[in-house]
C-alpha cells in the first residue's frame, strides 16, 4: 500500500523529523497541561503538553500559548501532533476552547488523511483533552459545574470490547456517536478496535451489536469469521499395538536404559527419546554421538534392531 | 537522485536477458501450444524446452513434475486445496504460525472447512522446533506444509530432515513447501538433498522474471487433485492456455539464477552482513530478527526500538531508498508482523521494523549509502519519541 499523504501531511512530517524552526516537538518543562493517548503496543501514542498564560483572576481564562508534542508513531501521526499544535497555538484559545478542535479539524489542517489513518487524528484530539483535564486539575477548575464532561475514568473502567487494543464500552459508545461511525471499518479506521485479530466484531456484545444498538438497525446477521483456535497437537489417537500405548512405551525406555544406552555411554554419548507414536520411536542421539556420521546407520543397527528384538518385531526408529 | 532498490523480497526487476528471451513469444511465436499448425508447434516445444530447464535447475529427471501456474500464491492454493480434496479422511494439516499469507490464510479456510490445522510456533531466533513438528504428527495427517525460506526475516527451516520425518513416519502424509523466497537465491536439489518433499511452489518475480508466473512442483504419485479445471493442459492438472513467453522468461530466469548462486552467497551475503554489522554498532537499541538463525544471505530484518517502521521507510523514501516494514501501519491490518509476533519480538520492537533485501543489481555503494543515512533516520524519529532520554540518548526510564 503506497503511501497517498497530502502534500501537506509530507511537509509536515519532513520539518518535524528536521526539526526546522517553528516545529512543535518537546516537551514543555513544568507544563500547565498535560495528556498522554495510545501505548507502545498498539504501534501509536502521544505525549502533548501545553503553557498557558495565566488569568490573575479566573482561570477559565487562561491562553495556551505553547504546544509541544512527542510522538511514537507513523508519518502521519507525526504530522497530525505538528497540526495540532499549531492550530493550537494559532488560535490563541482558553483549554476549554481548546476541546472544541476537534479530529476533524486536524484532518482538515493536513488537507486530507487516508482512512486507515484517521485513528492519527483521533490520537490528537484524545490527547489535547487528556490535557485539559490534568490543567483543570491543576488550577482547580471543576469543568463538570462548566456542564463539560470529561469522561476520565471510561477508559479504565468499563467491559473491554477490544481485547487486542484494551478499547472499552463506554469509550466505544461515545466514539460511536461523537465520530458518527456506522460501520466495524468505520470504527477500526478511526479507534482501531477491531483492527487486528478482529474477534469482537460479531460476538454478542461486540462491535456489531454495539452499532445496531446505537443506530437502531435491525441486528443483521452477517457471516462473521469464526474464531480460529490452535489444536492441540497431543490431541493425537494412538493406534493399538499388541501392548497398550502405556506399556509399549515403558518397555522401550526400559530397552533402551538396559541394553543401548550403556553402550552409547562408553563413548560418552546418549539418546534421548523425543516421541513415540505407534510403534515409531523417535530419538535423538546427544552428547558425543551428536552430529557424528554414523549416527543414522548407529541408530537403525544398534537401537531399532534391540527394539524390534525386546520390544516388537514392527518397531521402526526415526531419527529427528 | 538515483533509486536504491532494497526490497527484492518484494519483487526483482526483469532481467534483460529474460526480457529479451520473452520479446518473441508477444508478436511473433505468439500462438496457442494446443494448436494444430506448425507454427504452434514451435511455440508448444518452447515450453517444453522451457520446462525442462526448470526441472534441471532442480536437478530433475522428469520435467513432468513441473506445472506451471499464475503465482506461488495460486501454487500454495492449489496444493493445500489439491491435497485436501485428493484425501477426504486425512483432516489434519501442520503448518508454521510464520507462513506467508498465501499458506496461513488457506490453511484457515481448511479449519473453517472442518479441518483440523496445528499451527507450529518458533523462538526467538525465528526456529521451529523439531520436538514440536513430531509430536504434532497424527494417524490422520494428511499434509505439511512449511514455508522453506521466511520473506520477512530470511530465516530458513530444516526443509529436507522435515520431509524425511515426514515421509519416514508416513509415506501417504503430502510434504509441501512454499519455497518462494529461497529459489534462485540457494540450490535445491530435488532428487537428493530435498527429495523428500512432494510439492514445492514458487514465483518468478522474486528470481528477475515477471509477475504473472509460478511453478507448482508435484513429485510423480502425489495425490494432488486440481486447482483450476476446464483444459487439457498440463496434462489437465492445471487449466488454462499456457503463457508461453512467461514460462519461457521463468526458465531464463532460473538459468540466471544458477549462475549467480556463488555471487548470492559471498558477494551479497557480504553485502548484508556489512550493513548489519554497522547499523549494530551505530545505533543503540537495534536489533537484527533472526540473526542467530540459518538465514538467506539477501535479507536483513532489523528493529529499532521505540520508533515506528512506516515514519522510517518514508523518510528512506524521501532519500530514494526503498525497503519495506512489519510495522502495523504498513501491514494494512492494525497489527504489527505476524511473523515478528511469533518469535516474540518485544513491542518496543516489533513496529518498528525495517526490511533490507538484496539481489544481484545491488552494489556496495549502494549499501554504504543506506548505512550512511539509516543511523540519522533513526535518530530523528528518537528525537520525537515519547520513549526516549534524548539528553542520554537511550530509552526513558520509567
Amino acid at each position: 500500500m503506497a503511501w497517498e499523504y497530502s502534500e501537506k501531511t509530507k511537509q509536515l512530517f519532513m520539518d518535524a523529523v528536521h526539526g526546522k524552526p517553528g516545529t512543535h516537538l518537546g516537551e514543555i518543562e513544568t507544563p500547565d497541561g498535560m495528556g498522554e493517548h495510545g501505548s507502545i503496543a498498539c504501534g501509536d501514542s502521544m505525549r502533548f503538553t501545553f503553557r498557558v498564560e495565566r488569568h490573575p483572576t479566573d482561570a477559565t481564562k487562561d491562553v495556551i500559548v505553547a504546544a509541544r508534542y512527542l510522538t511514537f508513531g507513523c508519518t502521519s501521526a507525526i504530522a497530525a501532533s505538528e497540526a495540532l499544535c499549531t492550530l493550537i497555538e494559532q488560535g490563541r484559545y482558553t483549554p476549554i476552547d481548546a476541546l472544541k478542535i476537534q479530529n476533524t479539524d486536524i484532518v482538515e489542517f493536513l488537507e486530507g488523511l487516508p482512512s486507515q489513518k484517521i485513528h492519527c487524528s483521533v490520537m490528537g484530539a484524545e490527547a489535547l483533552e487528556a490535557a485539559v483535564f490534568n490543567w483543570a486539575q491543576k488550577r482547580g477548575v471543576d469543568l463538570a459545574r462548566l456542564g463539560i464532561d470529561m469522561h476520565a475514568d471510561e477508559k479504565d473502567e468499563g467491559r473491554i470490547v477490544c481485547q487486542c487494543f484494551s478499547i472499552t464500552e463506554p469509550y466505544l459508545r461515545r466514539k460511536i456517536r461523537e465520530l458518527n461511525l456506522r460501520t466495524i471499518p468505520e470504527i477500526t479506521d478511526a479507534i482501531k478496535a477491531g483492527g487486528a485479530c478482529m474477534s469482537c466484531h460479531q460476538v454478542p456484545g461486540g462491535l456489531q451489536d454495539l452499532l445496531d444498538e446505537i443506530w437502531g438497525r435491525s441486528p443483521t446477521k452477517v457471516l462473521g469469521l469464526t474464531q480460529i483456535t490452535m489444536p492441540d497437537p497431543d490431541a493425537a489417537g494412538p493406534g493399538k499395538p499388541a501392548l497398550s500405548p502405556y506399556q509399549f512405551s515403558k518397555k522401550v525406555e526400559q530397552t533402551l536404559d538396559n541394553y543401548v544406552r550403556p553402550m552409547l555411554r562408553q563413548d560418552g554419548g546418549d539418546l534421548e527419546i523425543i516421541d513415540i507414536k505407534d510403534s515409531l520411536v523417535y530419538c535423538r542421539l546427544t552428547g558425543s554421538c551428536q552430529g557424528c556420521a554414523g549416527a543414522a546407520h548407529t541408530l537403525r543397527m544398534l537401537v531399532e534392531q534391540k527394539l524390534k528384538e525386546m520390544v516388537d518385531e514392527k518397531v521402526r526408529v526415526i531419527q529427528v | 537522485m538515483s533509486l536504491i532498490y532494497a526490497d527484492n523480497n518484494a519483487t526483482t526487476a526483469v532481467a534483460p536477458e529474460v526480457l529479451e528471451a520473452m520479446t518473441p513469444f508477444f508478436q511473433t511465436e505468439y500462438f496457442n501450444p494446443s494448436s494444430m499448425y506448425e507454427p504452434a508447434r514451435r511455440t508448444a516445444q518452447a515450453i517444453t524446452r522451457a520446462r525442462a530447464q526448470v526441472a534441471a535447475h532442480f536437478r530433475l529427471a522428469d520435467p513432468k513434475q513441473i506445472l506451471f501456474t499464475s503465482c506461488a500464491t495460486e501454487s500454495n492454493n492449489a496444493a493445500i486445496v489439491g491435497t485436501a480434496r485428493a484425501n477426504v479422511s486425512r483432516r489434519h494439516i501442520i503448518t508454521t504460525a510464520v507462513e506467508h499469507p498465501a499458506v496461513l490464510e488457506v490453511c484457515k479456510e481448511m479449519q473453517r472447512d472442518g479441518r483440523d490445522v496445528t499451527f507450529l510456533g518458533v523462538d526467538g531466533d525465528g526456529n521451529l522446533s523439531i520436538e514440536e513438528f513430531v509430536r504434532a504428527i497424527r494417524p490422520d495427517t494428511g499434509l505439511v506444509s512449511i514455508i522453506h525460506a521466511n520473506n520477512e526475516t530470511g530465516v530458513l527451516f530444516p526443509i529436507p530432515q522435515l520431509a524425511r520425518i515426514t515421509k519416514e513416519t508416513d509415506p501417504s502424509i503430502v510434504f509441501h513447501t512454499d519455497a518462494t523466497q529461497s529459489v534462485g537465491k540457494i540450490p535445491l536439489d530435488l532428487e537428493n538433498e530435498y527429495r523428500d518433499v512432494d510439492l514445492l511452489s514458487f514465483s518468478g518475480h522474486k528470481l528477475h522474471a515477471p509477475k504473472g508466473i509460478g511453478v507448482l512442483y508435484v513429485k510423480r504419485g502425489t495425490a494432488c487433485r486440481p486447482l483450476l479445471i476446464g483444459g487439457h493442459q498440463e496434462e489437465g492438472r492445471r487449466a488454462g492456455t499456457e503463457n508461453t513467453a512467461y514460462i519461457v522468461g521463468l526458465a531464463k530466469a532460473m538459468e540466471l539464477a544458477a549462475a549467480h548462486y556463488e555471487d548470492e552467497t559471498t558477494r551479497i551475503r557480504e553485502l548484508r552482513d556489512r550493513l548489519e554489522s554497522v547499523l549494530l554498532e551505530r545505533i543503540p537499541e537495534i536489533r537484527v530478527n533472526g540473526r542467530a538463525a540459518p538465514r538467506l544471505p539477501n535479507t536483513s530484518n532489523v528493529s529499532c526500538h521505540y520508533v515506528e517502521g512506516e515514519a522510517l521507510l518514508y523518510q528512506l523514501n524521501e532519500l530514494g531508498i526503498c525497503a519495506s516494514s512489519g510495522s502495523a501501519c504498513t501491514s494494512g491490518s492494525l497489527e504489527p508482523s505476524h511473523v515478528l509476533r511469533a518469535m516474540h519480538v518485544p513491542f518496543t520492537a516489533a513496529h518498528g521494523s525495517v526490511r533490507f533485501s538484496f539481489s544481484r543489481y545491488n552494489t556496495r555503494a549502494e549499501v554504504d549509502r543506506v548505512i550512511d543515512v539509516f543511523p540519522q533516520i533513526v535518530a530523528n524519529l528518537r528525537r520525537l519519541s515519547p520513549y526516549w532520554d534524548q539528553t542520554r540518548d537511550r530509552p526513558r526510564e520509567s
